[in-house]
């Protein structure tokens, strides 16, 4: 667990980086979990994205089919991995909670595929 | 999990001292004790999981806990030997072939460097034999006479939590692949006695994670992947996109829709992640241009089945929907899509677990008319063995040159090929629709094909390492006809081969890429209407 501290509140992020109480997100969180992960701020094309996986997993309770992230935020079709690296830092950084049988691999640190259970 | 460099792991393959190099062993098997360290064991299934399956209806996962591999005590419940002993003679009485398997192995050794594992790791516990003789050894000492009488000296142990957590570490090296089957001369299943040994574990409360979930999703969801109706459905309309603004063609797939002729089944992988995604897209052309009347379905929306690498009650607690989903629906047969152990779950135990499905006829094409004698009894037939009928009578409309672009080689996957003897089908479609093919290695394909080396529920990142070792002889392989007739695509018949070769392709032969059959049939169909644009990666093109 660790607890990132966001304007005048606290929040926490378990040992992965997922937000611990989804309902503690906003903006200015989603910018403090990314830096926890790395990223030093926010472009438009990543807010975009992880504003789609918020919208997406409200309706869906599932993980986008990353292709189709894309092709909703009208950016090219490998978007997340283009602007996250591994996008399931994209999901960290959107607030939404892990997910069973999901979970990005790469070798090299540079390429992340999503290799679901089966 | 970081994963060695290549050629690190390379040469601790080939030169690390292992009995696979040549190195003896000091001790007998028995005195070597087992060590779990981060990256040689799969993380054990949260309690909370064990307890949520534990409550549910059919299923039996009794003792949750916290617990790790790395502790010295287990926590096991109290009667453990008693649970142990007990669970291994029922198994021993309802499986006759378990007893036949306990007793008739003169260890003779020919599966020894058959198995991927073992030639992956160096590790003897890895050899088939030994690890059969794992729990062969506690069979003795409470079965048979002369283990009995005689202990040690007839290889005869008692079990301790010791042997139990051997049993953990190496039923979770095996992937059930049956490759060593293949040259016993007695036939023995040596992948029934890692499925009995994982059964046992499990009434111990041990087990993995990676395998846990997927059955808890799909025992709530009716897929692994946790998708509920609305979202499947949406994922498949995406694919019908995809496809539209591909081909020019509108295709629109119904869902749950009763009076269908034909129930089409496949793994939800396949629609959910790349490289899957496009096969099903493969599925959708093929059906769209045949004209076939079927259905999905958002209940049965799963072919795989972790339940198998669990336990009995829970395979066929989660295979009972695709019956139940036909009868409800109404349809006449079942057709299924490119998966792996699926196809042992269906072609050899549905009809006897989840039948007589007498409310289905057998299968019979309605494009061609051939009837599908070999699923008599299931019926339910294998997509490639559809699809093969399909170019036998003239009845696709393919244009092979848009698979130019690759140069093709064909993995048969385990289950598929071992399991239901599916060898020359997928082989006949892929003459159909690519110009460009090579085969690997006799000694590596058909019966002999070697595992990715990380079925049965293995495909956890933690494991990494131990992957890209016991997926190494496939590699190889796939390296020898990379390197001499430049392949770069390897086609497959599974799901998780999709997702775990993509993974070991990346890591050894980057250059080559995954594929399901169904995606090539896709990209070589012309279809009725069509307004193509110029896709240089076939159906993977970004427009």
């Amino acid at each position: 667990m660790k607890e990132l501290s966001v304007n005048d509140k606290i929040v926490t992020v378990d040992d992965e980086g997922f937000l611990v109480n989804r309902d503690d997100w906003d903006e200015d969180v989603a910018r403090a979990i990314a830096k926890h992960l790395d990223i030093p701020d926010l472009d438009e094309e990543q807010v975009e994205i992880i504003s789609f996986m918020r919208s997406y997993y409200n309706k869906f309770h599932a993980f986008p089919i990353l292709r189709n992230v894309c092709k909703q935020v009208k950016q090219t079709g490998a978007c997340v991995n283009n602007e996250f690296v591994d996008p399931m830092k994209a999901w960290k950084i959107a607030g939404l909670p892990k997910l069973d049988g999901i979970h990005f691999v790469t070798v090299d640190g540079v390429n992340y595929l999503l290799e679901e259970c089966c | 999990m970081a994963v060695a460099k290549l050629e690190q792991l390379s040469q601790s393959v080939v030169q690390g001292p292992s009995l696979a190099t040549g190195a003896i062993p000091t001790k007998d098997w028995m005195d070597i004790p087992v060590v779990f360290k981060p990256g040689n064991y799969a993380f054990p299934a949260k309690k909370d999981k064990v307890e949520y399956l534990n409550s549910q209806s059919g299923l039996h996962f009794p003792n949750a806990r916290d617990w790790s591999p790395e502790d010295d005590d287990w926590q096991l419940p109290e009667n453990w030997k008693e649970i142990i002993i007990n669970g291994l003679r029922e198994r021993l009485e309802k499986f006759r072939s378990l007893k036949i398997f306990m007793d008739c192995c003169v260890r003779c050794g020919a599966c020894a460097d058959k198995c991927h594992f073992f030639l992956g790791t160096g590790d003897p516990k890895n050899m088939p034999v030994l690890r059969a003789e794992l729990l062969r050894s506690v069979y003795r000492n409470d079965f048979t006479l002369a283990g009995k009488v005689l202990g040690r000296l007839a290889g005869a142990r008692e079990v301790t939590p010791e042997v139990i957590k051997e049993w953990f570490m190496y039923s979770y090296q095996c992937t059930e692949c049956r490759r060593c089957s293949a040259f016993c001369p007695y036939g023995i299943d040596t992948a029934e006695v890692t499925i009995v040994i994982r059964e046992l574990l499990h009434l111990l409360g041990i087990g993995i994670n990676w395998i846990l979930e997927p059955v808890s999703n799909s025992n709530r969801t009716g897929n692994h992947m946790g998708l509920q109706p609305h979202t499947f459905k949406d994922n498949v309309e995406f694919l019908a996109d995809d496809i539209e603004n591909l081909t020019g063609v509108r295709i629109n797939p119904t869902f749950n829709r009763k009076g269908a002729e034909v129930l089409f089944i496949t793994p939800s992988a396949d629609v959910f992640a790349e490289p899957g995604l496009y096969t099903a897209m493969g599925y959708l052309i093929l059906f769209e241009h045949i004209g076939l009347d079927y259905t999905w379905s958002t209940y049965a929306s799963e072919g795989g089945n972790f339940g198998l690498f669990t336990n009995n009650e829970s395979m066929k607690k989660l295979n009972a929907k695709m019956y139940a989903e036909a009868k409800r629906l109404g349809v006449k047969w079942i057709l299924g899509g490119e998966c792996g152990h699926m196809w042992r779950v269906v072609h050899q135990y549905m009809d006897t677990m989840n039948g007589p499905a007498d409310f289905l006829e057998v299968p019979k094409s309605p494009i061609t008319g051939t009837v599908f004698h070999n699923a008599a009894s299931t019926k339910m037939t294998h997509i490639s063995e559809f699809t093969a009928d399909l170019f036998k009578h003239n009845k696709i409309k393919v244009d092979k040159s848009r698979n130019d672009y690759l140069n093709v080689t064909f993995h048969d996957s385990c289950n598929p090929a071992r399991a239901m003897g599916l060898l020359e089908e997928p082989r006949y479609v892929l003459k159909h629709v690519v110009n460009n093919y090579h085969e690997m290695p006799e000694n590596t394909i058909r019966e002999q094909t070697f595992c990715c080396g990380s079925g049965t529920g293995l495909n956890t990142d933690e494991i990494m390492e131990l992957r890209m070792r016991s997926g190494l002889p496939r590699a190889n392989a796939v390296k020898y006809v990379e390197e001499k007739h430049g392949v770069n695509m390897l086609s497959c018949v599974c799901a998780i081969d999709r997702a775990t070769l993509t993974s070991l392709m990346s890591y050894w032969n980057p250059n080559v890429g995954v594929c399901g059959i169904s995606e090539l049939v896709g990209n070589a169909i012309v279809l009725d209407g069509e307004n193509r644009a110029e896709l240089d990666e076939g159906l993977r093109t970004l427009l």
